[in-house]
């Protein structure tokens, strides 16, 4: 139990350790680090609208997060969750207007349904060029972000640019397929509630199911896997697909509740920073949860921060790298997990040991 | 002269050397036999100052060597190794190669003519021919390799020139022209050392011979004057004191429970598996004997259905529940060191099913089940099921290897060295386990390289020899016997 809770708490430790680190550089140049964290926590946390602008920014890392989280446990490196939240947006984007005559439950269903199926697709090509072709999925998915930015692009250029065709964006989807903002002013949605319980289903699937067990496995002993007749390239395919559909669906959500339709910019980077937010909650899909909110509540108070102090926005993202340098520098975690993971070596590490022991 | 004086090395519980004295004189080519794990790699490791002694003093005529000394301070010192497996860079010209390896002190290393031009100067002493120019490493043969590698040790004109296991990857033609090569070596005054399992070979080109088994020295003896039966025994070690096991008779009629037809696996051009047939029917131990590396790693893969036969097929189909393969290498292949222990039972298919019939484990069940299986092998474990599997001795790994083949109740149970690095008692229960097994019908392969242990075991014996396999004939079930033909005799 014990061991549990340091386990739980070598993340906040890292956290702690870079605010020290920026503490100490804003102090040099000048500002003071209690008033830049005061202003920081206030336009996070401060009022109501702020903390739901928090929980808002942070529904689309849960996604990505997710997503990021379920792959690397099978150590398929998917660096295209922005790619798979753009696909599942577009998809959104595209069927939404249509969804008029439909009953609300079901353009939901629908508008959702479509998103994940697009990320779906997009992680699961990623996931077929590595099973079959052996393609690095690193590679792959970083090619496939490019793509899916460009579709979308030309998308709302084109064939989905709103009628008037001033604007790069695409038709508003319709009322039934929005996602209702239940506390308008604010941007609160039901949309957290469904990322929350797709992290709770991500963990029971994860450390509960054969196939959640049988991705594990690949992911830390493939040659083991090999050797117990595990479909490894379905596998590699369905852990692709499942975590480009979570992104998707991360996607689809955006367009139903905040947006309402697409934009060029529609994702700002969430599915690189959700690579961060995996790695803080160290692959636990249900700490992606707190890790979500601590980056989305960085994201939110950077700009109270920068109005109050004069201290840029992008002070933020030092913040969250220093986090997950100082965490792979210092957290040797007991009995593997994703350091070993990111080693990337780990698989070929024994084979080096099994030299050395036979000589 | 090169000497070894008491020299001791210890890796971990294991005294890989013990107090082994060695003495290799100019102008002879002295072969160092024994079978894997009888210490000949750690020893030549140690004095070509790869690996530290623990005690003891390496001497090169009369001088001592300082133990871990530097490829530099050992050249100096005129000690040139050419490894098991060649070190060299694939994606490099071998011209660049010999260059990075210090070759031709004095030329400068871009200067790759001048390298090509001395290589191939010390490769006509020597008989050898190298590359086309330009050369990728990677396109080259095994033998190639191996031949760069001693143009390359031969660039620093080495007093000593030792050779660990050069041979076992050359084909015999190769092979020929090589041995041919170390004569002449030997002849212009040189110290050669060839490290060998290969009987025939150390017989046929050493002038003297030292056999070494379990860290020890066990003689010292000139080649004309030792016969290939004696070597053998002092190899192998004393014969078993109770007679082999009369051999069980299973039913000849019963359908086999593995059928290998005609398995065929290519690897980088080898034929590492070359056409094997076999057989093995219920309630039969069937032993295949053959010195490491001829294959027997790859079948065990073929059979696992971890690789992608290139011909032949096996029944039943690799990847089934039937068949529960324990591989020779079981951190590597056969654990995920990381996960608990209940969770390392779950590898296998069976257990699986067992475990999580609709999908989702029952973890209480399965936790139990491993807690009553780490009884029952009396695996120690300090923390339960919830321990991390690498948190285990080797020899608590390999129970559990055992035992979680042994719970999914297949047909077939193929394993791979399963007695290596354990004690006499370990060993003895994996193997009354498995004999308990065939007893109630079921069909073992036992691929070892330890002679004494498939004596004892198995029924029929089959011996692998470069990616082949053939049966062996009663007659044959001898240690002495067994050893020629694992070294590649004629039947």
């Amino acid at each position: 139990m014990r061991r549990r809770l340091a386990a739980a708490l070598r993340p906040a430790a890292a956290i702690g350790g870079a605010l020290a680190a920026m503490a100490i550089a804003l102090a040099l140049l000048g500002a003071s680090p209690l008033a830049v964290a005061a202003d920081l926590a206030d336009g996070a946390f401060g009022n109501w609208i702020a903390f739901t602008d928090t929980l808002a920014r942070a529904t689309p890392l849960v996604f990505c997060g997710l997503a990021v989280a379920v792959a690397f446990h099978g150590a398929l490196w998917n660096i295209g969750a922005d790619g798979q939240l753009v696909a599942g947006a577009l998809a959104a984007g595209a069927l939404g207007p249509a969804l008029g005559g439909a009953p609300h439950a079901l353009a939901i269903a629908a508008i959702i349904g479509a998103g994940g199926l697009a990320g779906a697709l997009w992680g699961g090509l990623a996931g077929w060029l590595r099973a079959r072709r052996n393609v690095n999925e690193v590679i792959s998915t970083i090619m496939l972000n490019f793509i899916a930015a460009q579709l979308l692009s030309w998308a709302v250029h084109g064939p989905l640019m709103e009628p008037s065709g001033a604007f790069p964006a695409s038709r508003k989807i319709a009322a039934a397929a929005r996602l209702h903002l239940y506390f308008a002013p604010t941007r609160l949605n039901l949309a957290m509630l469904f990322a929350v319980a797709l992290a709770a289903v991500c963990e029971l699937g994860l450390f509960r199911t054969a196939a959640g067990f049988e991705l594990r496995a690949l992911g830390r002993n493939r040659r083991a896997s090999a050797f117990f007749g595990m479909p490894i390239a379905r596998l590699t395919v369905g852990a692709m697909a499942l975590s480009g559909m979570l992104a998707g669906f991360g996607g689809a959500v955006q367009v139903a509740a905040i947006t309402h339709r697409l934009y060029e910019t529609i994702s700002p980077g969430w599915g690189y920073e959700a690579i961060a937010v995996a790695l803080v909650a160290r692959l636990s899909p249900l700490g992606v949860v707190p890790a979500a909110l601590l980056f989305g509540a960085l994201d939110s108070g950077s700009q109270a921060m920068q109005r109050a102090d004069g201290v840029s926005a992008q002070l933020v993202y030092v913040v969250q790298a220093l986090a997950i340098i100082v965490m792979l520098a210092f957290d040797a975690s007991a009995g593997g997990g994703w350091r070993e993971l990111l080693g990337g070596g780990a698989s070929d590490a024994p084979d080096a040991a099994a030299e050395a022991r036979d000589a | 002269m090169l000497e070894t004086r008491s020299i001791s090395r210890r890796f971990g519980r294991t005294l890989a050397l013990d107090r082994v004295d060695f003495h290799a004189r100019p102008g002879e080519i002295h072969a160092l036999i024994g079978e894997n794990g009888a210490g000949k790699s750690t020893l030549v490791g140690i004095i070509a100052g790869r690996l530290a002694a623990d005690s003891g003093q390496v001497l090169l005529d009369g001088v001592a060597l300082r133990a871990g000394v530097s490829a530099v301070a050992l050249r100096r010192a005129r000690i040139a190794a050419v490894y098991q497996s060649p070190m060299l860079f694939e994606r490099m010209t071998w011209e660049e190669n010999l260059a990075l390896g210090g070759f031709a002190a004095g030329a400068s290393p871009r200067a790759l003519d001048a390298v090509a031009a001395r290589a191939r100067q010390i490769a006509a002493a020597a008989g050898f021919e190298l590359p086309p120019p330009r050369a990728l490493v990677a396109d080259r043969s095994v033998a190639e390799r191996v031949r760069l590698e001693i143009v390359r040790a031969l660039s620093f004109a080495p007093r000593v020139l030792i050779l660990d296991e050069p041979t076992s990857l050359l084909a015999p033609a190769e092979l020929k022209i090589f041995l041919a090569a170390l004569g002449r070596l030997r002849d212009a005054g040189r110290i050669v050392v060839l490290v060998t399992h290969k009987l025939a070979e150390a017989l046929a080109v050493a002038d003297r011979i030292t056999v070494m088994r379990c860290g020890r020295v066990v003689t010292e003896t000139r080649a004309a004057e030792s016969g290939a039966a004696e070597l053998a025994r002092l190899m192998i070690g004393a014969l078993p004191d109770a007679p082999a096991r009369a051999p069980r008779d299973p039913d000849p009629a019963a359908p086999p429970a593995l059928a290998l037809t005609g398995v065929t696996l290519v690897r980088e051009g080898r034929r590492v598996l070359d056409e094997i047939s076999l057989t093995v029917r219920p309630g039969e131990i069937v032993g295949l004997a053959g010195v490491d590396g001829n294959g027997q790693a790859e079948l065990v893969e073929a059979i696992a259905g971890a690789v992608k036969l290139d011909a032949g097929s096996i029944v039943p189909a690799p990847g089934g529940p039937a068949v529960a393969v324990i591989p020779q290498h079981r951190d590597r292949d056969g654990l995920v060191l990381e996960m608990p222990l209940w969770e390392n039972l779950m590898l296998a298919a069976p257990l699986r099913a067992r475990f999580a019939p609709h999908g989702f484990f029952g973890r209480a069940a399965a936790r139990r089940f491993c807690a009553e299986l780490l009884g029952r092998f009396a695996i120690r474990a300090a923390a339960g099921p919830a321990c991390a599997a690498g948190a285990l001795s080797g020899g608590n790994r390999q129970r559990l290897s055992v035992a979680r083949a042994l719970a999914g109740a297949p047909r077939v149970i193929v394993a791979h060295d399963i007695c290596r690095g354990l004690d006499l008692g370990a060993a003895a229960q994996v193997r009354r386990a498995l004999a308990e097994f065939a007893a109630a019908g079921g069909a073992v392969l036992l691929i070892s390289t330890d002679l004494d242990e498939l004596l004892e075991c198995c029924g029929r014996l089959l011996v692998m020899v470069r990616g082949r396999v053939r049966e062996t004939a009663p007659a044959d079930r001898d240690p002495e016997r067994l050893g020629l033909l694992m070294a590649g005799a004629a039947a």
